[in-house]
């Protein structure tokens, strides 16, 4: 008879601490836990709240890194890239027109296999001028081989900023992510936070390892050489390759955050809200969430059966998988807090995506795109309702526009 | 001939959102004051600026004004000007727009010579994000995002363009509003690129010696200590006591003024239109061989 193994008793890690802390604080303090090497910046709102903690931190004494504030967010983005070349952990970010000031670095990085984590406060783009939130920054490099990730809170800011590190820096990806937080709603309000410990984090995240893509005298390489029609095209799918192995090293990093913090976000790519008996759903990202839970379950009280899928990772896109979720449902109403103009049913970025997602799918349910809450305009309440009636109606068999801008002065 | 403008007439009814104690608000009304001693009419005159508090300031005139993107007022300007060439074209903004985001225009529009008048609220901090280290914040300085002080040398304006060759370069300061608005009116008046360091405290988020009473103590006209404009060395080695000494006046003023890149873009079309016209046959006759 063999004997059974004795389970290894569990190492006690060290406890959360609970922090009254802005959606751009917990970034800051994820920075923190990841124990960041090279970080730069570059004022404008309301990213450069995150910047402002950082100081704090590395003045504490509390984040042991090197911070720059560069003279451009170009300069910024530059900066740190290269110290990812030569193998530190970097944090970066910006906000609407500074992000767009950095597309050429932008480009450039997941071309050259930059692990970057960056923050994206969500910012209206000039002109004319706004400083509430808008995705079409963070959009804006969808295409481009950047990971996307959309958070609603401060608690998922944290958690997912050292998640993001996490995959981002897995030897199988080297592709930079960036974290959407909705400027003024996520990045200037307080909620509490669990903060964990060093412990848990340093058992969650291992140290950042280039290997043999390492910018170092002792390991000669060629970063970035001018390669023309001989090779790019084949680059070009080595980058491909690593953004289709995302999916599952995200479903990694989330088991073992669970397994380690012991909180779970569920399926990491999607979160559904009230959806098991739904007849109709609404699909959006960020913090307008908050305003589409309140009013659904005001709805829920009146016998509407209306239900909610926040997509939170954008880049990679889930598509069989939402698809196969939404393909249970009557009617799908998509709302965008952002636009794409001239776009096919002139609708926004998400409900292009969603539909692109739904057309193999073997159920199809009629779509309906809303514009809502552009520049930090609130998605209300009634907004909310205003759109649910619009999807019932496309369920019950009454044509609905492509897309509808809800809350507009007409 | 137009009809005498007061300064009032340059005034928008847009009210100032700075705060109170700015010294912006200086700066404004000095240049109300130095538009109607020029004299153009507001429509005459398009006002460019960047991003930040100092770039708020052509909403409160009655010129024609351009709000534009982050460290991108010069290149704006210059293709306002060159579109239009008639036009008194002024651009204002802060210190971290003109040299930091912005920084990489100066020397080309400096060595382009556009006749234009360059106005920059210097107050060595970001003022409209809330207090962060900009390119002329003094070493050792503790902002928001230097809590311990800053570790890097500031950009010195004064010596940066005087080194790129502008033909006229001062320094004022609303603690002088007299001597500010002349300077400003000569600069508008000066025939090509001209640039004003406006020394304009930041009341938030500045340094107590950066007020406009500190000002008012230490600052030394040039006038009084016998420099003469026209020599550029003697202006260039003043300019290196920015930041210790607060001078005002005019550092440089070049004595025969280059001709300006409008004006010689004008000069090139008149010659282009000299002589007989290209004609179908002889464009086409280029193509022959020899």
């Amino acid at each position: 008879m063999t004997e059974a193994l004795a389970t290894p008793p569990q190492k006690q890690l060290a406890a959360d601490k609970t922090s009254l802390i802005t959606g751009s604080e917990a970034i800051a303090v994820a920075c923190k836990l990841a124990d960041v090497d090279v970080i730069t910046a570059y004022p404008i709102r309301p990213y450069d709240t995150v910047m402002q903690y950082v100081a704090k931190l590395v003045s504490n004494g509390e984040l042991d890194c090197e911070y720059i504030v560069a003279e451009s967010e170009h300069s910024q983005f530059e900066i740190v890239k290269h110290a990812s070349a030569v193998g530190a952990r970097v944090f970066c970010g910006s906000s609407g027109v500074g992000w767009m000031y950095a597309f050429e670095a932008l480009t450039v990085t997941p071309a050259l296999r930059i692990p970057m984590v960056a923050m994206v406060g969500n910012r209206a783009l000039d002109d004319p001028g706004a400083f509430g939130v808008e995705h079409n920054d963070a959009l804006a490099v969808r295409d481009l081989g950047w990971q996307l990730v959309w958070v609603d809170s401060a608690q998922e800011a944290l958690d997912t900023a050292l998640i993001a590190y996490r995959v981002a820096e897995d030897r199988r990806i080297f592709l930079p992510c960036a974290i959407s937080c909705d400027g003024a709603f996520l990045t200037h309000s307080q909620a509490l936070v669990k903060v964990p410990s060093q412990e848990k984090v340093k058992a969650f995240l291992p140290r950042y390892d280039r290997g043999d893509l390492l910018l170092h005298p002792d390991n000669p390489i060629t970063v970035a050489p001018q390669v023309n029609e001989d090779w790019l095209m084949e680059i070009r799918r080595q980058t491909a390759a690593a953004m289709d192995r995302s999916p599952a090293v995200i479903r990694e990093a989330y088991a073992d955050f669970e397994r380690i913090f012991g909180r779970s976000y569920g399926n990491p790519f999607f979160e559904e809200y009230q959806t098991e008996d739904a007849d109709v759903v609404l699909v959006g990202m960020g913090t307008l969430s908050n305003p589409v839970r309140v009013a659904i379950r005001q709805m829920r009280q009146e016998g509407k059966k209306v239900g909610f899928v926040r997509v939170r990772w954008f880049r990679p896109f889930a598509a069989e998988e939402l698809a196969a979720t939404l393909g249970r449902f009557k009617a799908v109403g998509v709302i965008d807090r952002d636009f794409s103009l001239g776009s096919p049913y002139r609708s926004g970025v998400l409900a292009t995506e969603v539909r692109a997602a739904m057309y193999p799918a073997p159920n199809r349910p009629p779509i309906v795109g809303f514009i809502c809450g552009l520049g930090g305009r609130e998605v209300t309440v009634p907004a909310v309702r205003e759109m649910t009636e619009s999807v019932y109606l496309a369920a019950e068999g009454t044509t609905q526009p492509g897309t509808k801008w809800i809350g507009l002065r007409e | 001939m137009n009809a005498f403008l007061a300064p009032n007439d340059y005034k928008s009814p847009l009210k100032p959102i700075w705060c109170p104690g700015c010294g912006d608000y200086g700066v404004l009304q000095a240049l109300y004051r130095a538009l109607s001693a020029v004299g153009r009419p507001p429509h005459e005159i398009a006002f460019i600026s960047g991003i930040g508090c100092s770039s708020r300031i052509p909403g409160y005139t009655t010129a024609y004004g351009f709000n534009t993107l982050h460290g991108r007022a010069l290149p704006i300007a210059q293709g306002v000007k060159l579109a239009n060439p008639d036009l008194l074209v002024i651009v204002a903004g802060g210190d971290g727009d003109g040299f930091s985001i912005g920084g990489g225009h100066v020397p080309h529009v400096i060595r382009r010579n556009v006749d234009l008048t360059y106005l920059v609220m210097d107050n060595q901090v970001y003022g409209l994000t809330k207090g962060q280290l900009s390119p002329t914040s003094p070493r050792g300085l503790k902002t928001v995002t230097s809590p311990m002080g800053s570790l890097e040398q500031p950009i010195n304006p004064l010596l940066t363009v005087l080194a790129y060759g502008a033909g006229f370069v001062a320094q004022a300061t609303p603690a002088d509003m007299p001597g500010m608005t002349a300077l400003i009116e000569e600069a508008i008046r000066y025939p090509g690129f001209s640039f004003v360091n406006i020394q304009s405290p930041c009341i938030t988020f500045g340094e107590e010696d950066q007020q406009l009473k500190a000002h008012k103590a230490r600052m030394k006209p040039l006038a009084s200590l016998g420099h003469d404009p026209a020599n550029q060395l003697a202006a260039l080695d003043l300019a290196r006591a920015y930041g210790t000494e607060l001078y005002t006046g005019v550092f440089y003023r070049n004595p025969s003024p280059p001709p300006t890149y409008d004006a010689l873009v004008r000069q090139r079309q008149v010659e282009l239109q000299k002589g007989e016209p290209r004609s179908r046959s002889r464009v086409l006759d280029g193509y022959l061989k020899a």
